[in-house]
């Protein structure tokens, strides 16, 4: 056996360990979305089920757990979320890119004050900037009276735009730096030796050659902005933005609508992912079509070569792919062999669930209660507890999770 | 249409550095003109006093006899080639062509008529569509050249353009270079640092050495009478031999070495006095091995070192008895298999042939 095999062979449990403990959770989270119990699990499986992706459940004891399509919350909170991605993305790409362009036109140790100055913002905690925000337009809310000040500066929605853009556009800063370092300024020197005025020299030289990182910019932006909970915490004020509501939730326990969430931005991003890699190979071979187009038409006769053919190529991740399919396959078969999927295997875990339930009311209520039980004396074993989980009103008089 | 080029006592300075100095100079309207310098000399700063980009911190630089101080690159009658070129990567061959009609508004379809006529006029008819990276080196200068006489400038600014290519499309280009001028009929104003190109290409020279200039003329004149030593060893090769002046006759001088006394011509503007520290230079293809009835009136004995084979020449290295190097080169249809390392002889040159100058430093190689 030469070595290299079994470099590769352990480069491959490496790879393997290392996007197991990347994707693990995320896969076991998308799993648990299409467990029809109230709690995500995979153990105990009860029945497979779409429900925490359309309607949720009336629970065996009257609560309405809610599935991703009904629950308005999340709805208002995705809203808000992107409200303020977009309102983060028109504000951050062009204080990024304006900052760039201004750090290439500095030299001298001006310079290296700036850069830092500018990179500043992602060294704060979020927290302070969330805060901060807060607390300044609370002042300037306070001094215009009634008004347009005082109804931005009260504005959840507002104040989160500015909060997040505060750090969110330094981001947006290096990527564009990066890119500026590989600008040939000679370029716009050439534009303007070419009678090109500075505004041309900007939107037909520098923009179209930002124009990758400006989506990169955008892209990376509206994520940050998405997924940021703490500086949005507590410049939302009253409003709730996605992860604020998820947060809420995750404080009273959470459903499985949350994996259904999960699993839908997953699929949502690999396809958006998917679909970009797709037109991306197209471009490029549309790209050298063309230029094999060009080689014939223009080469000398002698210089092409006539056997020269695109052969068939095995894409590179068909084991990948073959895995999957044999796992969904198998998956399904267990399935349906076992009865796990449709209402009649829902309907059978929820009356089994039920009578458990009322068989424990019926314990509870079968108890004998005195008072000095309930004052905490020495009989009785809950006095750990005060005794709350003995009474029986407890979960009826409780409102639900919503 | 063309434009004349002045540069009126033009420095350039960075900080307390003369990138130019006292740059004096009257580029005439039509002509194709050269600086020639080692790297470093400060060519491209002139070129961008000239262009624009660079304000001289003294001096004027006058375009058609207008001052030109205040105005921007993008309002003068200049266009410049840059070092790399700067084409547009973004764009197509047609649209770096048409781009300065572009900004001034030209209608698309003119602008298309135009960049296919220039295409035409450099040789590239139909490959206007490529994109900048499917063009070979030699392509893109052209495409380069094009663009920048798409805004119909009166004078053309090149800066090294070729320095890029390989020595045989570098040939080929300056050929091309030199038609299209003379198709278009406009000033060039060309930065070189490679002789060889200054000389083939050009009506006149300029050197430039360290910011300063230092003879400006004919190609012929500036090699046959360099004013300084530096022309002298910068522009071709040039054997310098150092003494002392010993007499004066006429416009000869006779300087005397530490292995003879030579006689070398005297440059009008650089008269020398009996006593001066000097240096008189021959050029190595003006060394002979005298045949018979051959009479040089300067004869020089030197011992062969080593040979080296050319082509169209051959080149020997001696030296002189003081240790001196010396080099002379024969052309290659001359039999010379008599001649063998080590050996001694005697080589001849004429007066007329060789230049007597003031000491001061030379170009290094
Ligand atoms: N922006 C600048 N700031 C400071 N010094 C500069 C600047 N531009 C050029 N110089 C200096 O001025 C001198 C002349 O530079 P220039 O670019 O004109 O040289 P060049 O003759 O074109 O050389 P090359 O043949 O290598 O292109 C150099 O010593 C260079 O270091
Ligand atoms: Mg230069």
């Amino acid at each position: 056996m030469r070595p290299s095999y079994f470099i590769n062979f352990m480069m491959g449990i490496y790879i393997f360990i290392f996007f197991a403990y990347l994707f693990g959770p995320l896969i076991i989270m998308s799993i648990t979305a299409f467990n029809s119990a109230e709690f995500p699990s995979i153990t105990p499986w009860e029945c497979f089920s779409f429900r925490w992706f359309n309607e949720g459940k009336i629970a065996y004891d009257g609560q309405h757990l809610a599935g991703l399509l009904t629950d308005w919350r999340l709805h208002d909170g995705i809203i808000s979320s992107l409200i303020i991605g977009a309102g983060v993305v028109t504000l951050s790409v062009p204080i990024g890119m304006a900052a760039a362009i201004v750090l290439t036109q500095v030299r001298s140790q001006l310079r290296d004050i700036f850069y830092s100055i500018s990179i500043m913002p992602v060294l704060f905690p979020g927290v302070i900037i969330g805060i901060s925000t807060v607390v300044l337009w609370d002042r300037l809310a306070g001094l215009g009276g009634e008004g347009f000040i005082s109804d931005i500066g009260r504005n959840g929605i507002f104040l989160t735009i500015l909060a997040q853009t505060c750090f969110i556009s330094t981001y947006c800063f290096l990527i564009f730096v990066a890119r500026l370092q590989r600008f040939d300024q000679t370029q716009e020197e050439a534009a303007l030796d070419l009678g090109a005025s500075q505004t041309q020299v900007f939107f037909k030289i520098l923009v179209p050659y930002l124009s990758p990182a400006i989506a990169s910019a955008a892209v990376i932006a509206f994520l940050f902005s998405f997924e940021n909970y703490n500086t949005t915490v507590f410049s939302i004020l009253s409003d709730q933005t996605l992860t604020t509501v998820i947060a809420s939730k995750v404080r009273l326990g959470i459903s499985p609508a949350l994996s259904a969430l999960a699993l839908t931005i997953i699929a949502l991003t690999i396809i958006a992912a998917a679909t970009y890699e797709v037109l991306r190979r197209r471009a490029e071979k549309r790209y050298k079509d063309t230029q094999e187009k060009f080689v014939k038409e223009k080469a000398a006769d002698n210089r092409i070569n006539k056997n020269y053919k695109i052969g068939f190529k095995v894409p590179r991740g068909i084991v990948t792919i073959l895995i999957l399919v044999v796992f969904t396959i198998y998956g399904a078969t267990q399935i349906l062999k076992n009865d796990l999927y449709g209402q009649s295997c829902i309907d059978a875990a929820d009356t089994e669930k039920k009578s458990k339930f009322y068989d424990q009311l019926n314990a509870l209520d079968a108890i004998e209660l005195s008072e000095e039980e309930l004052s905490g004396g020495e009989l009785g074993g809950n006095q750990d507890y005060g005794d709350i989980f003995g009474d029986p009103s407890l979960f009826q008089d409780f409102g639900g999770f919503d | 249409m063309s434009a004349d080029v002045e540069l009126s006592d033009v420095s350039v300075t960075f900080g307390s550095f003369y990138a130019a100095k006292n740059v004096n100079v009257k580029v005439n309207g039509g002509e194709f003109f050269s600086f020639l310098g080692p790297s470093g000399c400060g060519k491209t700063t002139l070129l961008r006093a000239i262009s624009g980009f660079q304000e001289p911190s003294e001096g004027k630089v006058l375009i058609d006899n207008k001052d030109m101080s205040g105005i921007g690159p993008n309002k003068r009658p200049t266009a410049l080639i840059f070092q790399n070129l700067a084409l547009f990567p973004l764009m197509s061959v047609s649209e770096n062509i048409a781009f300065s009609l572009e900004v001034r508004g030209v209608s698309k379809e003119e602008r298309k008529k135009r960049a296919d006529e220039l295409l035409e006029l450099i040789a590239l008819e139909g490959q206007g569509d490529k994109k900048v990276h499917q063009l070979s080196g030699g392509q893109k200068q052209r495409v380069a050249i094009a663009r920048a006489l798409a805004v119909e400038p009166k004078v053309l600014l090149l800066d090294e353009p070729l320095s890029a290519l390989d020595l045989k499309l570098r040939q080929r280009m300056r050929t091309e270079l030199r038609e299209i001028q003379k198709r278009v009929n406009i000033t060039f104003i060309y930065i070189t640092h490679d002789q060889g190109e200054a000389l083939t290409m050009s009506d006149r020279i300029a050197v430039m050495n360290e910011g300063e200039l230092e003879q400006i003329g004919k190609c012929d004149e500036v090699y046959n009478n360099p004013l300084t030593p530096f022309v002298a060893t910068f522009v071709g090769e040039n054997n310098p031999l150092y003494g002392k002046v010993t007499g004066i006759d006429g416009d000869k001088a006779q300087i005397e070495t530490a292995d003879g006394q030579y006689l070398a011509m005297m440059n009008e503007s650089k008269k020398l006095n009996i006593g001066d520290e000097s240096i008189a230079f021959v050029r190595p293809e003006s060394l002979f091995i005298p045949r018979d009835g051959d009479n040089f009136d300067n004869k020089i004995n030197v011992n062969i070192e080593s040979f080296e084979f050319e082509g169209n020449l051959k080149n020997f290295y001696a030296r002189l008895q003081s240790g001196a190097k010396i080099k002379f080169s024969v052309p290659n249809a001359i039999d010379t298999s008599t001649i063998s390392s080590g050996s001694s002889i005697a080589l001849g040159f004429d007066s007329s042939k060789s230049v007597i100058l003031p000491k001061a430093s030379l170009a290094i190689d």
